[in-house]
């Protein structure tokens, strides 16, 4: 880790502590935790301390497709573990490394857009070749692919990580905006926003505008307008499913903090039928639905955006009970649709995500996209010398860092097992966690897996918002993600 | 012992299964009773022990379709386990057909998310290959 930041950061939270007068042991005591690990990494399974690591002499050419958290850290963690790798990482994005949970922050105002970015080529492993081009075609019955300049590459073991694809154009109304990815200028999503209301934290110059939206409808909010904020949530499988929400209670704590939140109506507008997947968690947010005044409509899915007019067009559905079924003894159950138009003032849309085409449409896409893979062994269900992870990887409920921190580990254990011609032992068991943000200064650490039962890492109840988490979240994950996960270690 | 069973029977052009309407009986030796005790509460162990046992082929052969080479079938019910779900399942089929195979595929649905109709196309797809296993060709 990168010791200065570190004593930056815990100098900022013991400014922020002795705000509040305790210490820094004093907040851990309050935590339950004992020991500094619980901010730097050391007693929990959460912040797993640095491993003894045991090189192999397995050989074979490896190739990362995707440098992002997902793919430098499993290329970091394969040049620990390996004694001579020969290791290529092919990523066009300069700052493709970018914090990208932070988002949320920058969109509720609380952190700048430089405390995210950090470039790719800061973070490239000691010996890791880096080809700067997008690939476009992949080859895997040859194992080859090729990049947009036709760069042709070939490769004994390939890794897939290339993240996924913001659907904005797939939002009548906003086909101008094309598909986008969280990094880069992304001035083609921004022009198709524009600024009247609309904005999205799912990418990082899109959190910047979000919170110049926000300003500007909290400012009219307060100026005794009421003022309509709608948040939505789409019909495919998101990364972080819990910044919809996390957005929406920063806004919140926005409205109160200017004394404006009495003429501000906040509306949830998700296409499911829960607020999470979890009865726990899902039950809590409820809760805190209910004290905080917010609206919400499940099953409703943004499919237009009137931007003129300023009206979010929603696929409402629902069911009703079918006829009798004679073969199935069963009544069936029919669904309904209907589109409902809502007028608004702020709309922040979470845009439908999906694999990047050229995945999708390659061998190694499956019928909905995503890569499929052995969700355990994160091993490609056709291509045994081909693994996937982070957000195009299609396992359930994986696409959030706190996933891929614990993907990378399985990835490069299990293809290093492979080359050594053993078998694959190591094993995703569905970990995932979502620092719901719920106000300034609270969080519900929400983890889980795929039990979909709450699997804490620390002896605290978790569905309680607590302002230690608060403070994890805003000084120790990004460290922990930024030097700790990628240099391989974390 | 005796045990009812119903029947389904495969139209592989069609790639269509029809109900027999037939109830059937059968006499199962005291071993076998003793099995079918065993198995009765794991409907999926029951059914590929009926399905694989020769005695039941037989039976199937002889008294229910005796002049019906390579005719494909499938089991529907037995004694009131039913299985007609596997063959006749709809995106429009009730919760309970729903829940049962999610848990049989290992289907996680994302319910903050995910359409009832998008998991219905997976429970299908996972169908199609299941099918596959259940249904006996009487040669």
């Amino acid at each position: 880790m990168d010791h200065k930041y570190i004593e930056k950061m815990l100098s900022k939270m013991d400014e922020d502590l002795s705000k509040n007068g305790m210490s820094r042991r004093d907040a851990m005591k309050l935590a339950g935790v004992t020991g500094a690990g619980m901010f730097m990494g050391g007693t929990t399974d959460a912040f797993a301390a640095e491993e003894k690591v045991v090189k192999s002499n397995a050989k074979g050419k490896i190739v990362i497709v995707g440098g992002g958290l997902a793919g430098m850290s499993t290329a970091a963690r394969l040049t620990l573990n390996l004694t001579n790798p020969d290791i290529t990482v092919i990523e066009p994005q300069e700052l493709s490394v970018s914090y990208q949970p932070g988002q949320t922050l920058v969109g509720g105002g609380l952190w700048d857009e430089d405390d995210i970015a950090y470039k790719r080529d800061d973070f490239i492993p000691d010996g890791v070749k880096i080809i700067k081009e997008k690939a476009i075609l992949f080859n895997p019955q040859e194992n080859k692919l090729t990049t947009e300049k036709g760069t042709v590459v070939s490769y004994d073991y390939l890794i897939l990580a290339t993240g996924l694809h913001l659907d904005f154009e797939r939002i009548k109304g906003l086909e101008d905006a094309g598909r986008a990815m969280s990094a880069g200028d992304n001035e083609r999503l921004l022009k198709a926003l524009g600024d009247d209301g609309i904005c999205s934290i799912y990418t990082a110059k899109g959190a910047t505008k979000t919170w110049e939206q926000m300003q500007k409808y909290i400012a009219q909010a307060k100026s005794g307008k009421k003022t309509k904020f709608l948040f939505t949530h789409p019909s495919t499988p998101v990364k972080c499913g819990g910044a919809p929400k996390k957005i929406m209670y920063l806004t919140n704590a926005r409205l109160k903090e200017a004394g404006a939140r009495e003429n501000a109506e906040l509306t949830f507008y998700p296409n499911g039928g829960a607020m999470f997947g979890v009865p726990e968690y899902h039950d809590a947010i409820l809760g805190q639905f209910k004290r905080e005044d917010f609206k919400w409509h499940y099953r409703h899915n943004l499919i237009e955006v009137d931007k003129e007019n300023k009206i979010a067009v929603f696929d409402a559905k629902w069911q009703e009970k079918g006829p009798w079924d004679p073969v199935m003894k069963d009544f069936e159950v029919i669904p309904k649709h209907e589109k409902v138009r809502v007028p608004y003032d702020f709309l922040h849309i979470t845009p439908p995500q999906l694999a990047p085409r050229e995945i999708a449409e390659s061998d190694l896409g499956s019928a909905k996209g995503w890569v499929p893979v052995n969700k355990e062994t994160l091993q490609h269900i056709r291509y045994e010398n081909v693994f996937s992870l982070g957000d195009v990887a299609q396992v359930p409920m994986g696409k959030t860092g706190g996933s891929a921190r614990k993907q990378y580990k399985v990835v490069v254990d299990n293809l290093i097992a492979l080359m050594n011609n053993k078998k694959l032992e190591a094993k995703y068991a569905g970990y995932t966690v979502c620092p719901l943000i719920t106000d300034i200064g609270t969080v519900m650490l929400a983890e889980f897996d795929w039990t979909v039962k709450p699997t804490p890492s620390f002896p605290l109840d978790p569905t309680v918002e607590r302002w230690m988490w608060w403070l994890m979240k805003i000084y120790a994950l990004k460290p922990m993600t930024i030097y700790g996960m990628l240099s391989g270690r974390a | 012992m005796q045990i009812e069973f119903e029947l389904v029977t495969y139209d592989e052009e069609l790639d269509k299964f029809e109900l027999d309407e037939t109830i059937y009986q059968m006499e199962l030796s005291e071993d076998d009773a003793e099995t079918y005790h065993l198995l009765k509460d794991s409907d999926l162990h029951l059914y590929n022990w009926l399905k694989e046992s020769g005695f039941f082929t037989k039976y199937i052969k002889e008294e229910v379709y005796p002049e019906s080479e390579n005719k494909k079938i499938a089991i529907s019910d037995i004694n009131g386990i039913s299985f007609r779900r596997f063959y006749f399942f709809k995106v429009t089929s009730g919760d309970s057909h729903y829940e049962y195979f999610k848990k049989l595929f290992d289907i996680h649905e994302e319910s903050d998310w995910q359409d009832r109709e998008d998991v219905g196309e997976e429970i299908l797809q996972c169908l199609s290959t299941k099918r596959k296993e259940l249904i006996l060709e009487l040669s």
